[in-house]
C-alpha cells in the first residue's frame, strides 16, 4: 500500500495525525505477572509486548537447546542474559504463524541479549547463573525491535537486577524514498507498520538519556548524508521514552509506598519485598 | 557444544595494551585491511577470496523453476551459507551457530533486499517458469572478518556469473547451452560491501580528558575474540547504506557512527574498484582469442 | 507426560501426608490452600483486550499462571465436496462416461448422485443446509520452553481440539454459504511459565475469547462473494447473547448487549482428580502430585430451550435445572503421582534400623513401579512394601482408575457446573 507522502509536505501531518518527532501513546505497567521474578507489560501505540523474567538462577544446561539467544555480561564473569522473542499468530494483520528458527527472530534476539548484556550488573550473580528474558507480543504496528527492547529494561528493573541506565529503543525514518535524491528529507520519530513499509528507517537503541549507542539496525536502503539526521532524531525519541519508563518506575515507587509495601526513605534494597 | 578457544589473559592485555597505543599484533594500521585477494575459477560465477588468512568461496548456480505463487514476477535468489568444522572446530555440521545466522543475516539485508540483483530480470514466462539464482557460500578457513570477506565473495561471484540465454517464441521457451549463444551476466544493478568495525573501548586524547572510541577495521580472529561490540556498515559506491548493523555489546558514541559510516563509503569505493580491476582482468584473460569478444554484449564494467 | 510433572519436589514424606489430607473422609478433604473440595482457584480475568484480533480474552489465576488467547477469522473458500462437483459436472461426466463405455456400477452411483443432488439443492433452498468441517478450526497452543511439536503440547492440543469439535455444532457457526466459510484461528499463549498443569486455564481463556469473538455481519445474501458489514458495531457474535435469540435480523440490531448472557456456551474443560473416595475440582500442582486418578471432563451448553439430539450416547442431559449440559468428551490424564518416589517403611530402612541387611536400601529406594523381581523375591520385606499399603509411607498409585470412580466425577463435573453459572463472559 503505497503511502501518500505529499499530504505530508502539506499539513506537515503524518498519516496517524502525528508530527514529524512526536512519539506515539506509550502505557507501561511494572509488575503484571505475581508469579514471575519480574515483569512488564508495554504499548506504544498499537504493538504491545509482555515480558516475563525468570532468574537469575542457576544455568539449566539441559535447557541450553532452546531456541534463546544468550550473552554473557560483564566479560563472561556474570550471569548470562537469555532472550526468547514469542510473536503471537494473531499479532498481525494477517494471521501468520512464524517457526521458532526463523533467522529474523534470532538475529534480533540476539541484538537484545548482548544490547542488554552491556547495561546489566551481572558480576553481583557469578557467571554460572542466568537471567531469561521472555518476551511475547501480542499486538504488532512497527518498531518491534525498539518496542521490544524497552519492554525488557521495564521488567529487568521490576526484576531488581542491577543495571547503570535504562536500555531504551526508538526508531526514526526518513520521510521521502531513498530513490528520491533529495537530502534535506525531514526526519520521522518512532514509525508504524505503515510507515516502515515505505520508508528508509533504522532504529537506535541507547544507554539512558546518554548519546552512547547500544545497538543499531538499517535494514533498508538510504542516503548516507540522512544517516545523521535520522540518529539524531531517534536519539531524541530515546530520550523521551527514558522519561517515560522512568515515569512508569517511580509511579509504581510511589503506589507502594501508598499501599504500605515500603515505607518512605527506606533503604533501596528492602524493594524486594514486592 | 564445541567453543572456539580462549586467549589467555597475557595474551589479552597484550593486544588491548597495543591497541590503545596504536599497534596491532601484524603491524598494520587500525584501519587497514589485510592482503585482499580475488581469484575467478575457470567455471563463471566461482569467486576465491582470501584476506590474510580468512579464505572464502562462492559458487553461483542457476536453474529453470517455478516461480513462488505470492511473487509471479520475480525470480528467486536465495544465498545459503555454510560454516563447516573445516572452517574452525567451533563450527558444527546441521546445527547453525549464531555466528552463521548473523552471517546469512546480514548478506540476505545487503545483498538481496537492497536489490542488488534485478530479480524481476529472472523471470521467464510469469507465473510458470523463471530462474533460480543461488549463491553457495563455503568458508574455508576462518580468522576473523567473515563478514566482509563473505560479501564481496557474493558480490563478486555474482557478478561475474553468467546464465545461459533463452528466448521466448510464441509459447516455447528455449534455454540454450553456452556452446549455441554466449551465456549473458545478470540484471545487476549496484554493488554493496560490507565493512566491519570493532570497538576496544574508550581512551581519553587531549587535555580535557576527551572519551574517544578506538576501532579497527578487518580483524583477525584472536582480535575479534577480544573486541567489546562491533558495527557493520554496509553500501555502495554512490553513498547508499544497505544496511546498519550493531548487535548490542558495549555502547559507542554516535558521533563514533557517524564517523565511521563516512570512512566505510572510502573503503567501499576501494573495494568497488578492487573487484572492477578484477573482473576486467579476468574478462581480458577470457576473450585471448578475440573471437568472443566480439560475440560477447557485455560491457566494460 | 513431562509437562505434569515439572517443578515436582516433594519428598515421600511430604506426598504420604497431603494424600491423607486430601483422602479424610469426615470432615472432607483438607487442601493446601483452604479451598472446599468443589472450589476453582480464584481468577482474574479480562476480554477484548487486542482490538486487532475478532476476539481475544486473558486470564490470570491466583497462583500466578496466566494465559491470553487470540481469535482470527478469515474468510474461506469452501472446496466442494465429491458430492457437489459431481453435481456440477453431471453432464459431462455422463457425456465421457457414454463414450468410453464405462461399467455399470460407476454408472449406478453417478444416478446415485444425481438424486442426492437434488436434495441438496432443495435444502439449500429452505436454508438448512449448514455443514461444516472440522478443518474450518486451527488451534495451536505455545508454552514457553517447549518446543511445538512436544508431547505436552500436542495432547493439550488436541484435547482442547476435540472438545471444540465433539458436537459438531460449532464448526456450523462458521457457515457462510454454500461456497464460503469462516475460518477460524485460536492461539492460545501460556504466558508464565507452565506452573501447574495448564489444562483448565487453557481451556477457560480460549472458553472466554470465544464467548468475546465477533464476527462481521453478513451483508451479501445466499451463495454470492460474500460482503461484509464495515461497522465492527454491528457485528455478531459468535456465540449469540440470549435476549438477541436466534433471529439474524434482531441480532445485528443490538449489538450493545454485552451484557446479557450467551444462549449457549462454547465448552470448557474441567480438570478433575480423585483421591482416595475423595473428588477434588481444578487440582493445584501439589495436589496433582498425589492424584489416584485425573480426568479432564468437557462440558458444552446447547441452547437452554432447544430439544437438541444429543450427539454422543453418554450425554447426560442435566434434568435438575434448566440448562442444557452436554458431555463431549471424557480423557483420563496421567497424573504425576505415577512418577513419584515411594517412601521407604522404618521395617525396611536400614537408615532408621530396620531388618534389611546393607545391601537393601539401594533396592527398595530405587524401587519404583519396575522394581526387579529377584530382588523382591529374596527379600520377603521389601516385597510387602511394594504391594501392600503400609500406612503413612507414600506409595505411587498404580492402575487406572474404578469405574464407579469415574462415573462419579463426570457427574459430579455436570452436577456442579449446572449449579453455578461460572465465568461472566465481558469484564
Amino acid at each position: 500500500m503505497p503511502l501518500d507522502t505529499s499530504t505530508y509536505n502539506l499539513a506537515l501531518l503524518r498519516v496517524d495525525g502525528r508530527r514529524w518527532n512526536e512519539l506515539r501513546q506509550q502505557k507501561g505497567q511494572l509488575g503484571v505477572q505475581p508469579s514471575a521474578d519480574g515483569s512488564a507489560y508495554l504499548e506504544m501505540g498499537n504493538t504491545k509486548i509482555q515480558c516475563i523474567i525468570s532468574g537469575p538462577n542457576e544455568r539449566d544446561l539441559s535447557k541450553s537447546t532452546s531456541s534463546a539467544s544468550t550473552a554473557p555480561t560483564s566479560n563472561g564473569a556474570g550471569a548470562t542474559v537469555a532472550v526468547s522473542i514469542m510473536i503471537a499468530p494473531f499479532a498481525t494483520v494477517d494471521r501468520k504463524r512464524r517457526g521458532r528458527n526463523d533467522k529474523r527472530l534470532q538475529e534480533m534476539q540476539t541484538t537484545i541479549a548482548s544490547g542488554l548484556a552491556a547495561t546489566v550488573q551481572g558480576q553481583s550473580y557469578g557467571p554460572r547463573s542466568t537471567i531469561h528474558i521472555s518476551l511475547n507480543v501480542l499486538s504488532q504496528d512497527g518498531s518491534l525491535l525498539a518496542c521490544l527492547i524497552n519492554a525488557a529494561s521495564l521488567a529487568l528493573v521490576d526484576a531488581g537486577v542491577p543495571m547503570t541506565d535504562y536500555l531504551v529503543a526508538c526508531t526514526a525514518g526518513s520521510t521521502s524514498s531513498y530513490a528520491a535524491a533529495d537530502e534535506e528529507a525531514d526526519p520521522l520519530l518512532d514509525l508504524n507498520t505503515q510507515e516502515e513499509q515505505e520508508l528508509p528507517f533504522l532504529t537506535l537503541a541507547t544507554l539512558g538519556a546518554t548519546d552512547k549507542v547500544v545497538a543499531m539496525v538499517c535494514e533498508s536502503r538510504v542516503q548516507l548524508t540522512r544517516l545523521e539526521g535520522m540518529m539524531a532524531t531517534a536519539a531524541d525519541g530515546c530520550k523521551g521514552v527514558r522519561d517515560f519508563l522512568d515515569g512508569v518506575v517511580r509511579d509504581k515507587g510511589e503506589l507502594m509506598v501508598q499501599e504500605g509495601a515500603i515505607g518512605r526513605g527506606e533503604v533501596v534494597s528492602s524493594m524486594d519485598l514486592d | 557444544m564445541p567453543r572456539e578457544a580462549e586467549p589467555s589473559q597475557n595474551e589479552k592485555d597484550f593486544i588491548l595494551k597495543a591497541v590503545r597505543e596504536g599497534h596491532r599484533l601484524d603491524g598494520r594500521a587500525l584501519d587497514e585491511f589485510r592482503q585482499l585477494d580475488l581469484k575467478f575459477g575457470d567455471q563463471y560465477g566461482v569467486a576465491d577470496v582470501t584476506l590474510g588468512k580468512t579464505r572464502i568461496i562462492a559458487k553461483v548456480t542457476a536453474e529453470v523453476t517455478v516461480p513462488y505463487t505470492d511473487r509471479p514476477f520475480d525470480g528467486i535468489f536465495t544465498i545459503t551459507t555454510e560454516l563447516s568444522p573445516m572452517a574452525s572446530p567451533a563450527f558444527e555440521v546441521n546445527r547453525p551457530t549464531e555466528t552463521e545466522v548473523l552471517l546469512s543475516r546480514l548478506l540476505e539485508k545487503t545483498v538481496r533486499r537492497s536489490n542488488a540483483l534485478d530479480t524481476e530480470s529472472l523471470c521467464l514466462v510469469a507465473g510458470q517458469k523463471c530462474w533460480s539464482i543461488r549463491v553457495d557460500l563455503h568458508v574455508l578457513s576462518h580468522d576473523g572478518n567473515l563478514i566482509d570477506a563473505s560479501c564481496l565473495a557474493v558480490v563478486a561471484a555474482l557478478r561475474h556469473f553468467r546464465k545461459p540465454d533463452t528466448s521466448m517464441e510464441g509459447d516455447t521457451l528455449t534455454v540454450y547451452t553456452p556452446a549455441e549463444r554466449e551465456p549473458v551476466p545478470l540484471s545487476w544493478l549496484h554493488s554493496p560491501f560490507c565493512i566491519t568495525f570493532s570497538f576496544f573501548g574508550s581512551i581519553s586524547v587531549g587535555e580535557d580528558g576527551e572519551e574517544k572510541d578506538i576501532w579497527l577495521l578487518d580483524t583477525t580472529l584472536l582480535e575479534e575474540q577480544l573486541r567489546v561490540s562491533s558495527c557493520t556498515i554496509s553500501m555502495n559506491k554512490h553513498g547508499e547504506i544497505c544496511q546498519v548493523a550493531k548487535p548490542g555489546g558495549a555502547p559507542v558514541e554516535a558521533v563514533t557512527v557517524v564517523q565511521c559510516s563516512s570512512l566505510a563509503l572510502q573503503k567501499v569505493k576501494d573495494l568497488s574498484d578492487f573487484v572492477d580491476q578484477k573482473l576486467a582482468e579476468d574478462s581480458k584473460h577470457r576473450n585471448k582469442g578475440g573471437l568472443l569478444a566480439e560475440l560477447s554484449a557485455e560491457n566494460a564494467r | 507426560m513431562s509437562s505434569t510433572s515439572q517443578h515436582l519436589l516433594l519428598s515421600p514424606a511430604e506426598l504420604a501426608y497431603l494424600h491423607g489430607s486430601l483422602s479424610l473422609i469426615t470432615p472432607g478433604p483438607i487442601r493446601p490452600d483452604g479451598r472446599s473440595p468443589t472450589q476453582f482457584r480464584p481468577l482474574t480475568a479480562e476480554t477484548g483486550i487486542l482490538p486487532g484480533t475478532n476476539g481475544s480474552a486473558r486470564i490470570c489465576f491466583a497462583d500466578g499462571t496466566e494465559a491470553v488467547v487470540g481469535v482470527k477469522a478469515e474468510v474461506e473458500k469452501t472446496p466442494l465436496s465429491p458430492y457437489e462437483f459431481v453435481a456440477s459436472t453431471e453432464g459431462r461426466k455422463d457425456h465421457t462416461q457414454k463414450k468410453s463405455g464405462s461399467r455399470k456400477s460407476k454408472k449406478a452411483t453417478g444416478d446415485e448422485e444425481d438424486i442426492s443432488m437434488d436434495v441438496d439443492e432443495e435444502a439449500a433452498g429452505a436454508n438448512d443446509k449448514i455443514r461444516g468441517s472440522p478443518d474450518w478450526v486451527e488451534l495451536s497452543v505455545e508454552i514457553p520452553g517447549l518446543r511445538d511439536d512436544d508431547s505436552g503440547t500436542v495432547f493439550l492440543t488436541s484435547m482442547l481440539t476435540e472438545a471444540l469439535l465433539a458436537d459438531g455444532e460449532f464448526v456450523k457457526k462458521l457457515w457462510i454459504n454454500r461456497r464460503f466459510h469462516w475460518k477460524l484461528y485460536l492461539d492460545i499463549i501460556l504466558i508464565s511459565p507452565p506452573l501447574s498443569y495448564p489444562l483448565p486455564l487453557l481451556s477457560l481463556t480460549t472458553h472466554l475469547a470465544l464467548l468475546a469473538t465477533r464476527l462481521p455481519r453478513l451483508k451479501s445474501e445466499a451463495d454470492e462473494d460474500p460482503m461484509f458489514d464495515d461497522d465492527w458495531a454491528a457485528a455478531t457474535f459468535l456465540y449469540p447473547r440470549q435476549d438477541t435469540s436466534a433471529k439474524a435480523s434482531n441480532k445485528s440490531s443490538k449489538p450493545s448487549s454485552a451484557a446479557a448472557a450467551p444462549a449457549s456456551r462454547p465448552p470448557i474443560t474441567l480438570l478433575v482428580m480423585a483421591v482416595g473416595d475423595n473428588i477434588i475440582f481444578d487440582p493445584s500442582k501439589e495436589e496433582l502430585a498425589v492424584a489416584d486418578s485425573a480426568v479432564a471432563v468437557s462440558v458444552a451448553e446447547g441452547p437452554a430451550s432447544e430439544s437438541e439430539s444429543e450427539p454422543e450416547p453418554e450425554s447426560i442431559p442435566a434434568t435438575t435445572t434448566k440448562r442444557n449440559l452436554q458431555l463431549l468428551s471424557v480423557r483420563t490424564i496421567d497424573p504425576p503421582s505415577r512418577l513419584t518416589p515411594p517412601g521407604v517403611p522404618n521395617s525396611v530402612n536400614a537408615a532408621a534400623w530396620g531388618t534389611m541387611t546393607a545391601a537393601t536400601p539401594t533396592t527398595t529406594t530405587a524401587a519404583t513401579a519396575s522394581a526387579t523381581e529377584g530382588g523382591a523375591a529374596k527379600h520377603p520385606d521389601a516385597r510387602v512394601t511394594e504391594t501392600e499399603d503400609v500406612v503413612g509411607v507414600w506409595k505411587a498409585p498404580r492402575g487406572g482408575a474404578k469405574f464407579g470412580m469415574l462415573g462419579a466425577m463426570v457427574a459430579k463435573v455436570l452436577e456442579r457446573e449446572a449449579a453455578s453459572p461460572r465465568s461472566q463472559g465481558a469484564g
